[in-house]
């Protein structure tokens, strides 16, 4: 990514908030971002915006929704939905407008609101395979991650501990982040005695779905040194797909053929790779990042994923502290999507709103010290991934 | 009183009726990579030709992992009465495919990784007609 900075970043508060429209949370965080950016949507020549899925056309084309009702202006709107990596798509989309001096001034905007509980079917049609794995099989999604986290736990030995441990922390952190929907700590005991909801995940080491909204607003380095004295620069943001042979079943797929030559979330692999290509910084340059947690699971695996711990590794920096706020290699200082709920087309930008708040020191009590390159990943739940890389 | 009669509760992925129970899929003629449910191409990027053929899956496969199921699932999944947690699977088979399904015949029974498991047609729940809704599981030996 040629020269790209982020000027502004905005959120509307993660939770449910069944009387607020997907439009008034977008505008909500659209105008947060226009506020810390100096900009008026006026001076915009692109946007991206997240396509929702269960908010009807209108949520589909959510963009173009969210546009007209800041006032239409004819720019170029462009809608994605690329399931977890939506968000991180869609500031691509402007870093590449940008990049390609095709626009000056991109926003990037992820909202989404969730129905409550297991996600519903999109389509009730009988030869869908998404219809077809919960009639005829009956999986909901966390059984995925459970299949892989008991290969994990016979491999290298995570315990139920651990996985209360992964929970236990992002409290602790979401304890100090204002738009996080869950801001108390949980303690070991109560986590362990949590219901099983599918072995051996607990209900507490499962995210809650919820909403929200997080905007970006994306310029040159040229014109952020004239509008900010604080810009923060793009150095990576990847998109990436799976590679066939994936031993990693995707959502909502009935079966895999493994391949040696294709790593276990073969998406996510590529997102770090090709992300780091394109900053030149390897993990040992990171400062903190913000990872999935979609699952105690997730946050495992991507730790190693991302390349801040060797294979198996993950469970020995979680018992050494080393990835709590005050260790070495912080992650999920915003608490997770554990604490705020996962709003999935709008994830990735909150996290990519954290990275922006640490790097400039306004992260308050959840403050990373010295945080100078962060890095934020989502979870590739059909295949879609991506990675953004930050610094200053 | 009459026998209900046995519908597949989703089409296109079992044989059935059949003695030996079997899973429709498909294997690509050039690499043998097997798909299911069947594909129309070979989906491997390295193999030049692309034509599938349709084979079925029988028999025994390894338990690659499995997981135990507690919060009854969201429609359209079909409970068979109140729920009851119940396991589902993850086999290989021979053919170097894994498949998911549920596991039965559980009770007093420990389950393990890599166990030899088998694949039946089992009872799933009775449709809004009076009909038993089958389909394929994998029943623990």
């Amino acid at each position: 990514m040629k020269d790209v900075c982020i000027i502004g970043a905005g959120m509307h508060p993660w939770g449910k908030f069944p009387d607020k429209s997907f439009e008034e949370l977008g505008i909500f965080a659209v105008r947060e971002a226009f506020k810390d950016a100096g900009v008026e949507w006026k001076d915009i020549q692109f946007m991206a915006c997240s396509s929702l899925t269960w908010e009807g056309m209108m949520g589909i084309v959510g963009g173009n929704s969210i546009s007209d009702a800041l006032g239409g202006r004819g720019i170029p709107v462009q809608n994605c939905h690329n399931a977890c990596a939506t968000s991180g798509s869609v500031l691509r989309a402007c870093c590449q407008a940008v990049a390609s001096g095709s626009a000056d001034l991109a926003l990037a905007l992820g909202v989404d609101k969730s129905p409550g509980g297991f996600f519903p079917v999109v389509a009730p049609n009988p030869t869908d395979l998404d219809f077809r794995r919960l009639r005829a099989v009956g999986i909901p999604n966390p059984s995925y991650w459970a299949l892989m986290l008991r290969r994990r736990m016979a491999e290298f030995g995570t315990t139920e501990v651990h996985l209360a441990k992964i929970k236990v922390k992002n409290s602790k952190h979401g304890v100090h982040n204002p738009n996080a929907r869950f801001r108390r700590e949980f303690t070991l005991e109560e986590v362990l005695a949590s219901p099983m909801v599918t072995d051996p995940l607990r209900l507490y080491e499962i995210c809650a779905t919820g909403d929200g909204a997080a905007a970006v607003v994306v310029c040159s380095k040229d014109m952020a040194r004239r509008l900010t004295n604080k810009p923060i620069i793009v150095a990576g943001c990847s998109l990436s797909s799976a590679m066939f042979g994936d031993p990693n079943i995707p959502i909502p797929r009935l079966s895999t053929t493994a391949r040696p030559t294709a790593p276990a979330l073969s998406e996510s692999v590529s997102a770090a790779k090709l992300a780091y290509e394109e900053a030149g910084i390897g993990p040992g340059d990171v400062d903190f990042a913000e990872l999935p947690d979609n699952s105690s699971w997730h946050e495992l695996v991507y730790t190693e994923i991302a390349g801040f711990a060797k294979p198996g590794e993950a469970e020995r920096l979680l018992d050494e502290g080393a990835t709590s706020l005050g260790g070495r290699f912080p992650i999920n200082p915003s608490g997770g999507s554990s604490s705020m709920g996962e709003a999935p087309g709008a994830q990735g930008l909150a996290m990519v709103c954290e990275l922006v708040l640490q790097l400039r020191g306004q992260a308050g009590l959840r403050q990373v010290e010295g945080a100078k390159v962060g890095y934020s990943q989502v979870y590739g739940a059909q295949g879609c991934n991506s990675a953004v890389i930050l610094k200053i | 009183m009459a026998e209900k009669r046995k519908v597949p509760a989703s089409e296109g992925l079992f044989i059935w009726p059949s003695s030996v129970p079997g899973l429709m899929a498909s294997r690509c003629v050039s690499c043998g990579t097997c798909y299911f449910p069947k594909t129309f191409t070979c989906q491997n990027p390295d193999c030049t030709k692309k034509n599938v053929e349709d084979i079925a899956l029988k028999g025994r496969g390894k338990l690659w992992s499995y997981t135990i199921v507690h919060y009854q699932p969201p429609s359209p999944y079909i409970s068979p009465g109140p729920f009851k947690p119940f396991y589902i699977g993850l086999v290989e088979f021979p053919e170097g495919i894994r498949i998911l399904g549920q596991l039965t015949g559980t009770d007093n029974k420990d389950v393990t990784l890599d166990m030899d498991v088998e694949l039946v047609i089992e009872k799933l729940y009775d449709d809004a007609d009076g009909n038993e809704a089958v389909t394929w599981k994998f029943k623990v030996l």
